[in-house]
C-alpha cells in the first residue's frame, strides 16, 4: 500500500540559499505529525511545496497515491490537501461566518450565471452554506462570534478560525503553520485540545511547531528538519532525547 | 534611405523617452506606487520654460528654472499629497486614483491657463539643422540626445556611486529593513519624487521645441514609458533606458508600413508580448 | 420638461456604467480606467448594427453587451498572469487604443467628427424618440442592472470578489480559482459597460470620441468615487450627483473651452479630496 503522503527528494534552491535539500518524508494516515527544526530550516517551504504555491527545482509529492507535481494550489486542495498561512490571511473585511464559507466547496452561486438565473437555488444554496458554516465553527467553538469581523476577533480567535477555514474544505490532510505560536494559556490549551479533536474525527495533521511542550503533548511523529534537510524522525521522546538534534536546534544554549 | 532617418529620429525620440522612463523608473522602483501625476510633471516643465522665455529670460535660464520647479512640485507633491495618504494607510488602489485626480488637475489647469491649442516655442536656432555622417540633425534633436544620455550616465553615476542614491536602493530593496535602520524611507521618498519630476521636465521642454507645447501629452509619454520600465525590468536602469530606445526605434520603423496615429497600438503590443512570454523583464536581478 | 427627463435618462444609462467600474475597482480591487473604451465600443457596435443592418434594437444591444463581454476578458486576461500594478499598464493602454481607434478608424466610427444620425430604438413597433419615453427604457436598463449586481453581490460568488480583493492567495489555498472569479467579474463589466454604450447612443442619436476617451474614464470614476464604492447605493448616487454639476457650471458665465477643462479639473479634485478624507465615498464602502 502506497503512503498517505509521501514526499521524495525535494529541493529548492532560492538564489544562493538552498531552501530545501533532498528532502523526503512519509506522514501515516490519521496522525499528528509535527514538523520541527530551527528558523530557517524550510519547513514553510515545505508546505509550499505540498500544496503548489512553490515548484520544487527536483521532487516529488504524492497523496493517496496521486502524484501533486506541478498542480496549482486550488488543485491541491481538491485532493483533500488544505494549510494554514504563519500569518494567517484571514479576510479582515469579512465576518468569521463568511470567511468559512469562502472555504466551502460546492461550486453552485460561485459564478454569475447561476447567481443571476437561478436566485433562488442560489438562496438556498447560500442558506445551506451558511449553515454549514455555523458548524463548523461551532466544532472550533467560535459559533459565537459567526457575525463579528475578522479584524474583531481576538488573536487567539483568529487562529481557531484560520483552522475553521480549512475545515470548510472539507479536506483529510491539514497543514498548519504554526498553530500556536503567540498564544498562551487557555487559548494555548483550547488549540491543543481541538487538534487532538481533528485526529479523533479522523483528519491527518501535519503541524509546524516550534513549541517543544506542545510536541510532546500531542506529536505522534515527529519530523526534525535542518537546513533544508530531514535530520531525524521518531516519536517526541526520541528526538527530544537525541543530544546531538538538540544543539542544533537550541544553538548549543542547552 | 527613408529607414535609416527613420531609425535616427527614432533614436532622438528614445533619447526624450529615456528620460521619462529613468524617471518613472526611479520613482516605482523607490516608493513601489504607481504614480500618473509625473505625466503631468511632464506637461507643466514645457510651459514653465515657455512664460519664462516669454518674459525674457535666456533659453538655459528657463530650462533650469523650470527643472528646479518642478524637481520642488515633485516633492511637494510627495509630501502633500502620497505620505498623507500613507500615513492613513491608504492601499495602492487609493493612492493610484488620488494620482490620476492629481495628473487630471494640474493637465486642466496647464489647459486652462494656456488654453488647449498647440503652443510653439518659435525659437530659429532649435530648428536649425547640422549635417552628421550625412544625417541632418536639428539643434533640438543634438540636444535631446546630448540629455538623454547625460540623463542615463548621470542616473547611473547617482544610484551606484552617491550616497543618496545607495539610500534610494536600499529603501527600494526592502523599505522594513530601511525603516528600522533609519534610512528615514520618508526623507528618500521626497528626495526621489523631486529628482524624478525634475528629470521628466528636460524632456518635457525639449520635445516640444520641435512638436510644440500641448496639456494633454504627457500621458501616452508616461505609458510608453512605463512599458520601457517594465520590459526592462522593473528597478533596471539600464534595462528602462535601453528599452526606451528600442521602443522608440520600433516606433518610427513602424511608419513605414502604417500611419502614425497607430503607434500607440505598436507599443501596446510590446508590452502585450512582454506580458505573456517575460512578465519580469529583460534585466532582473 | 426635456431638460429634466434627459438629465435622469443621462444619469441611469450612467449609473449602469458605473456598475461595471464599481465591479472591477471597487469589489475585485483592480484600477481601471478603460470602462470608457469599452463603453464606447458598445455604443458604436449598437449604432453600426442600427444604422447599416435591420437588427432590431433589442438584439443590436444584446450583441454590443456580448463583444465587450469577450473584449473585456481579452483586456483582463494578460494581466491576469501578473497582478496588481501591471494592470494599470493594461488599462491605460486599452483606452489610449480604443481612442486612436474611435478617432482614426473614420470608415467605421466617423473619426473625430462622430457619427450622426443613429436611429431611436424600436421595441414592437414603437420608436422612443422624446426622453420621456426613452427615461422608460434607461430606467428598465438601469433597473436590471441593478437587480444583476444586487443578486450576485449577495450570492457566494459576492463573497468570493470581496475575499479576492483582500488576499488573492488565501483564496487559492480555500480551492478556488481567482482567475475564474476575476474572468466572470470581467465579463459581467464588460455586459454593463457594452449595454450601456448601446442605451447612450440611441438616445443621444449622435456619438463621438470625446464621449469615450481617458477624460470619460476618469469622469466615471469620480462618479464611483463620489457616490461611494463597492456599494450599489453608491454607484446609483453618484451619477445623479455629477451630472447635475455640468448644470450648476452653466448657471455660471464661463467660455465654453474654459468650461470643459474647468470641469475635468473638478473631477480631478473630487478624486483627491474624497481619496484623502472620505475614501469610502458618500454611501460606499471604504476602498
Amino acid at each position: 500500500m502506497s503512503p498517505y503522503l509521501d514526499v521524495t527528494g525535494l529541493n529548492k534552491r532560492f538564489g544562493g540559499l538552498q531552501a530545501l535539500s533532498d528532502c523526503s518524508f512519509k506522514v501515516a494516515q490519521g496522525r499528528i505529525t509535527c514538523l520541527v527544526g530551527p528558523n530557517g530550516a524550510g519547513k514553510t517551504t515545505i508546505f509550499n511545496a505540498i500544496t503548489g504555491f512553490l515548484t520544487p527545482d527536483t521532487g516529488h509529492v504524492a497523496f493517496r497515491g496521486a502524484s501533486l507535481d506541478g498542480l496549482s494550489p486550488q488543485r491541491v486542495v481538491r485532493h483533500g490537501i488544505a494549510r494554514t498561512f504563519q500569518n494567517l490571511r484571514l479576510f479582515a473585511d469579512l465576518t468569521a461566518r463568511d470567511n468559512v464559507v469562502a472555504g466551502m466547496p460546492g461550486h453552485f452561486g460561485e459564478e454569475p450565471l447561476g447567481a443571476i438565473f437561478r436566485p433562488f437555488r442560489t438562496s438556498r444554496a447560500l442558506a445551506g452554506k451558511r449553515a454549514a458554516a455555523l458548524e463548523v465553527l461551532a466544532n472550533v467553538g467560535l459559533a459565537d462570534r459567526a457575525d463579528a469581523l475578522v479584524r474583531n476577533l481576538s488573536y487567539g480567535e483568529q487562529k481557531l478560525l484560520c483552522i475553521a477555514r480549512i475545515l470548510a474544505t472539507s479536506a483529510e490532510l491539514l497543514l498548519l503553520d504554526e498553530p500556536t505560536s503567540g498564544l498562551s494559556g487557555a487559548a494555548l490549551t483550547e488549540v491543543m485540545a481541538l487538534l487532538r479533536r481533528l485526529q479523533a474525527e479522523g483528519k491527518t495533521l501535519l503541524v509546524v511547531e516550534h513549541n517543544t511542550r506542545v510536541v510532546q503533548q500531542i506529536a505522534d511523529e515527529v519530523l526534525f528538519l535542518h537546513q533544508g534537510h530531514l535530520m531525524a524522525q521518531g516519536s517526541p521522546a526520541e528526538i527530544i532525547a537525541d543530544p546531538k538534534l538538540a544543539e542544533i536546534y537550541f544553538g548549543g544554549a542547552l | 534611405m527613408l529607414w535609416l532617418n527613420l531609425l535616427i529620429n527614432g533614436l532622438i525620440w528614445g533619447c526624450a523617452l529615456g528620460m521619462v522612463a529613468i524617471s518613472f523608473s526611479l520613482i516605482f522602483a523607490t516608493t513601489r506606487f504607481f504614480h500618473v501625476a509625473p505625466a503631468a510633471v511632464y506637461s507643466l516643465g514645457g510651459y514653465l520654460a515657455w512664460s519664462m522665455m516669454k518674459r525674457g529670460a535666456p533659453e538655459w535660464v528657463a530650462l533650469l528654472g523650470a527643472v528646479v520647479a518642478c524637481g520642488l512640485v515633485g516633492a511637494a507633491i510627495q509630501k502633500l499629497l502620497y505620505e498623507r495618504l500613507d500615513r492613513r494607510g491608504a492601499t495602492h488602489l487609493v493612492v493610484l486614483i488620488a494620482s490620476l485626480g492629481l495628473a487630471a488637475v494640474m493637465q486642466n489647469a496647464i489647459a486652462g491657463a494656456y488654453t488647449s491649442n498647440v503652443l510653439q516655442f518659435g525659437l530659429p536656432w532649435a530648428n536649425r539643422t547640422t549635417s552628421i555622417g550625412g544625417a541632418l540633425l536639428t539643434n533640438t534633436q543634438m540636444l535631446t540626445v546630448c540629455f538623454g544620455v547625460l540623463s542615463y550616465l548621470g542616473a547611473m553615476w547617482f544610484a551606484h556611486r552617491t550616497l543618496l542614491g545607495k539610500r534610494i536602493r536600499a529603501v527600494a530593496s526592502n523599505p522594513f529593513l530601511a525603516e528600522i535602520t533609519r534610512l528615514e524611507p520618508r526623507r528618500v521618498h521626497i528626495a526621489v519624487m523631486a529628482i524624478g519630476s525634475a528629470m521628466v521636465c528636460i524632456p518635457g521642454v525639449l520635445v516640444p521645441l520641435d512638436l510644440g507645447l500641448q496639456p494633454f501629452g504627457g500621458v501616452p509619454m508616461l505609458l510608453t514609458a512605463t512599458i520601457a520600465v517594465i520590459a526592462g525590468g522593473v528597478g533596471s536602469i539600464s534595462g528602462a533606458f535601453l528599452l526606451a530606445l528600442v521602443i522608440a526605434v520600433l516606433q518610427n520603423l513602424s511608419l513605414l508600413v502604417m500611419p502614425g496615429e497607430w503607434s500607440i497600438g505598436i507599443t501596446f503590443g510590446i508590452f502585450i508580448i512582454f506580458m505573456l512570454f517575460r512578465p519580469r523583464g529583460l534585466f532582473t536581478g | 420638461m426635456d431638460f429634466f427627463a434627459t438629465y435622469l435618462a443621462l444619469a441611469e444609462i450612467y449609473v449602469l456604467l458605473g456598475l461595471s467600474t464599481n465591479l472591477l475597482v471597487g469589489i475585485v480591487g483592480i484600477f481601471s480606467v478603460s470602462q470608457a473604451a469599452v463603453f464606447g465600443v458598445g455604443a458604436y457596435i449598437t449604432a453600426f448594427l442600427l444604422m447599416h443592418s435591420s437588427t432590431p434594437f433589442p438584439l443590436a444591444i444584446l450583441v454590443a453587451a456580448g463583444l465587450c463581454i469577450l473584449l473585456n476578458i481579452l483586456v483582463t486576461l494578460p494581466s491576469l498572469r501578473v497582478s496588481g500594478d501591471y494592470f494599470v499598464v493594461t488599462s491605460f493602454g486599452i483606452q489610449l487604443l480604443g481612442t486612436a481607434v474611435f478617432t482614426n478608424w473614420t470608415k467605421g466610427t466617423g473619426g473625430a467628427n462622430g457619427l450622426p444620425g443613429v436611429p431611436a430604438p424600436i421595441i414592437l413597433g414603437h420608436e422612443f424618440i422624446e426622453p420621456q419615453e426613452f427615461l422608460l427604457l434607461s430606467s428598465i436598463g438601469m433597473g436590471l442592472g441593478c437587480l444583476c449586481f444586487w443578486l450576485i453581490m449577495r450570492a457566494p460568488f459576492g463573497g468570493l470578489l470581496r475575499a479576492i480583493r483582500e488576499d488573492e492567495l488565501a483564496v487559492a489555498a480555500l480551492g478556488k480559482s481567482v482567475l475564474r472569479a476575476k474572468v466572470s467579474a470581467a465579463a459581467l463589466a464588460g455586459a454593463f459597460a457594452g449595454s450601456a454604450g448601446g442605451l447612450y447612443a440611441t438616445f443621444l442619436s449622435f456619438i463621438d470620441p470625446s464621449s469615450f476617451d481617458l477624460d470619460a474614464s476618469i469622469f466615471l470614476l469620480t462618479m464611483v468615487v463620489v457616490g461611494g464604492a463597492r456599494t450599489l447605493a453608491g454607484s446609483v448616487l453618484g451619477p445623479f450627483v455629477l451630472l447635475a454639476l455640468p448644470q450648476i457650471l452653466a448657471l455660471i458665465d464661463i467660455p465654453a473651452s474654459f468650461a470643459a477643462a474647468l470641469r475635468q479639473l473638478i473631477y480631478g479634485l473630487l478624486l483627491i479630496v474624497f481619496m484623502l478624507f472620505r475614501p469610502q465615498g458618500l454611501l460606499g464602502e471604504r476602498l
